[in-house]
């Protein structure tokens, strides 16, 4: 718990790759919404959120996702979320039921063929 | 012109100084006794400078026919010119005509003076100020005239010593006061510091700190400007302050000192000053510290030996242009002592370095738990008849056990929340839960205290209470109190916190009195990936 969360974005042929670390919270959110939301292209097929290195989620943190995968789909543009095995924030995303809205993925090659396979 | 009767002018100088003016403020004094001091001696003008703290300059405080010479501000080096000369050799000096002598305020000549007498105002064989006479005709004053005004100066000198250093004395006091913190009152750590000023001096260039950072960390600093007295204080409270909010900002203790370096250079190139920062997670047991050529803080686990930090070697702050410092990470057991501390308690002339250190970990050891009986002990065992010529300084720090029950307020803020889920985690930790109970239940915690938050107080600031209790052997109760007014948690992601309350505790209670609300949230903890 280091109280801080970093944004890093990555472009792979059309796909947006969002790695983000640290603690994805209500301290935080402000920050990172701008990073997420900024990283966006119309002209991309879609974008990967990978949360594989986040220590931490809260609500504020899920409702971010679930924005992030309305804007997307108001583009017509596709979301995939890449979660760790067990830990919290792939609990927290089942209770929410991300899955409702996102494509959930293993790892961030898994999603980036889905998203451009389809 | 001149009266003979020397008699009289000494009672004319008694009663000046030693009855009436005993009750004048200090200005009217002076202005009264230059007064009497034209009269009696039959000149056009008169002067009192005093010298300055840093015993390098003189500073004109009052005059007559001269009243320039304290308007503009001038400032006369001791050992330069007419005055700078009866300071510098505490001896009176007779000037027959200006034209001829070595005169550095320009005041003197501008005012067409011809002839001068001065003499030194001493205080225990210091020279604290220049009283001196003069005349628009030329004059040779004799041997009686010099000693009626050093009689006058002495007198007065007594009078503006005794006044200067009540004054200085309540300065220093204010001063002291104003540059000694409050510390910080935590659930989880206890602190206390301890401040001796050098045996001459009431202010010195030693201080120490100890604040909340806003992730809910404790900064804890200690320093040391070289140099004593105001000047140093001054520096010492520049650095203080500079250290703080360098501390808001830099994460890593060794970023915020290689700023405060650079301050220092800044404030004053050529003062150096050694300081120790360090950041203690009072909830987590990580400790990151720096040091900037100060002695290594002390640190004691519960049930071990006390030591000594092994910090790399590092140069003092201010000393070098471009410098970088260190940042150590360590880990400090629950019920750890920490001591920092400044070389007026480990260094005293004659005594090898090593063997005060050996008392002061052997004090720690055999130390009272209470850390303000410690700190009495410590000064005690270390320094029995007070501070030598260097001041002294203390910080201390316990990180606490949190006992069967835990509880702990925090502002109504959204910063608060991070430090509630460190100080629960630990709590949790201590109580035999899993990673999987600690992570879960301080996330429900956290979405239970930003509700409070974000709808109980608007924008008035509250407080939100955090209680912790084991209902039986695997069961415990967390609750998030606001005394706020209790709003239903709107929009939709207050709603998807009260699906993940729900979703990672085995129950959820909202208890709402006319006081304000509490979320109760229970669960099992201890049992290893049941499902």
């Amino acid at each position: 718990m280091n109280g801080s969360a970093e944004a890093h974005v990555d472009y792979h042929d059309a796909v947006g790759v969002v790695t983000l670390t640290g603690e994805v919270d209500i301290v935080q959110a402000g920050q990172l919404r701008e990073r997420l939301l900024g990283a966006i292209r119309n002209e991309d097929l879609g974008l990967v959120v990978d949360l594989t290195e986040a220590s931490y989620i809260d609500s504020v943190g899920v409702s971010l996702l679930f924005e992030l995968a309305e804007k997307l789909s108001e583009r017509q543009l596709r979301l995939g979320v890449v979660l760790p095995d067990g830990g919290l924030v792939g609990r927290v995303l089942g209770i929410v039921n991300l899955a409702a809205v996102a494509e959930v993925h293993s790892s961030v090659d898994e999603a980036l063929t889905s998203i451009r396979g389809a | 012109m001149k009266s003979r009767v020397t008699s009289d002018r000494l009672r004319d100088l008694q009663s000046i100084t030693d009855a009436a003016l005993a009750y004048l403020p200090l200005e009217r004094l002076l202005d009264e006794l230059l007064n009497r001091v034209v009269e009696i001696l039959g000149a056009d003008t008169s002067a009192i400078l005093l010298l300055e703290d840093d015993d390098s300059t003189l500073v004109p405080r009052a005059a007559k026919g001269l009243e320039q010479e304290v308007e503009r501000g001038i400032r006369i080096p001791v050992g330069r010119g007419f005055a700078g000369h009866i300071a510098a050799t505490r001896r009176p000096v007779r000037i027959l005509n200006v034209a001829d002598a070595d005169i550095y305020n320009p005041i003197l000549r501008e005012k067409g003076l011809a002839s001068l007498l001065g003499v030194p105002l001493v205080v225990e064989g210091q020279a604290v100020g220049v009283l001196h006479v003069g005349t628009l005709t030329e004059r040779a004053f004799d041997d009686e005239d010099v000693e009626l005004l050093q009689r006058a100066g002495d007198r007065a000198a007594l009078a503006i010593s005794s006044r200067l250093t009540e004054r200085e004395r309540g300065l220093a006091d204010a001063l002291q006061r104003s540059l000694m913190p409050s510390l910080p009152e935590l659930p989880a750590v206890s602190l206390a510091g301890r401040y001796l000023p050098a045996a001459a001096e009431r202010l010195g260039g030693d201080w120490y700190d100890a604040f909340l950072l806003p992730d809910g960390r404790l900064g804890m600093a200690i320093g040391d400007v070289v140099g004593r007295g105001f000047h140093a204080a001054a520096i010492m409270g520049q650095l203080r302050s500079g250290l703080r909010a360098y501390a808001l900002e830099a994460a890593a203790p060794g970023d915020v000192l290689e700023r405060l370096s650079r301050l220092l250079r800044q404030i004053e190139p050529g003062r150096t000053a050694t300081a120790v920062y360090l950041v203690l997670d009072p909830h987590g047991g990580g400790l990151s510290v720096a040091s900037a050529g100060h002695p290594p803080p002390l640190v004691q686990p519960p049930g071990e030996e006390p030591g000594l930090l092994e910090l790399p070697g590092s140069v003092p702050l201010g000393a070098t242009r471009s410098v970088r410092y260190e940042t150590q990470e360590l880990d400090l057991e629950p019920g750890s002592v920490l001591v920092l501390y400044t070389d007026g308690f480990v260094e005293r002339p004659g005594e090898p370095l090593d063997s005060r250190l050996n008392r002061l970990i052997a004090t720690v050891r055999d130390g009272d738990e209470h850390l303000e009986h410690l700190g009495d002990t410590l000064v005690d065992v270390l320094l029995p008849e007070g501070p030598g010529g260097d001041d002294a300084a203390l910080l201390m720090a316990r990180a606490m056990p949190l006992g069967d029950t835990l509880v702990a307020r925090f502002p109504a803020e959204v910063e608060s929340i991070p430090g509630l889920r460190r100080l629960l985690g630990r709590w949790l930790d201590e109580a035999g839960a899993t990673r999987r109970d600690i992570d879960d239940l301080t996330l429900a915690a956290a979405e239970a205290a930003a509700n409070a938050i974000e709808h109980a107080y608007g924008l008035a600031p509250g407080v939100v209470e955090l209680h912790a209790t084991a209902c039986d052997e695997d069961t415990v109760k967390v609750e998030i109190s606001d005394f706020g007014s209790w709003r239903a948690p709107r929009g939709t992601h207050r709603g998807r916190g009260l699906l993940l309350m729900e979703g990672l505790t085995d129950d959820v209670e909202v208890v709402r009195t006319g006081e304000g609300t509490t979320v109760e949230l229970t669960r099992r903890i201890g049992v290893e990936e049941a499902a």
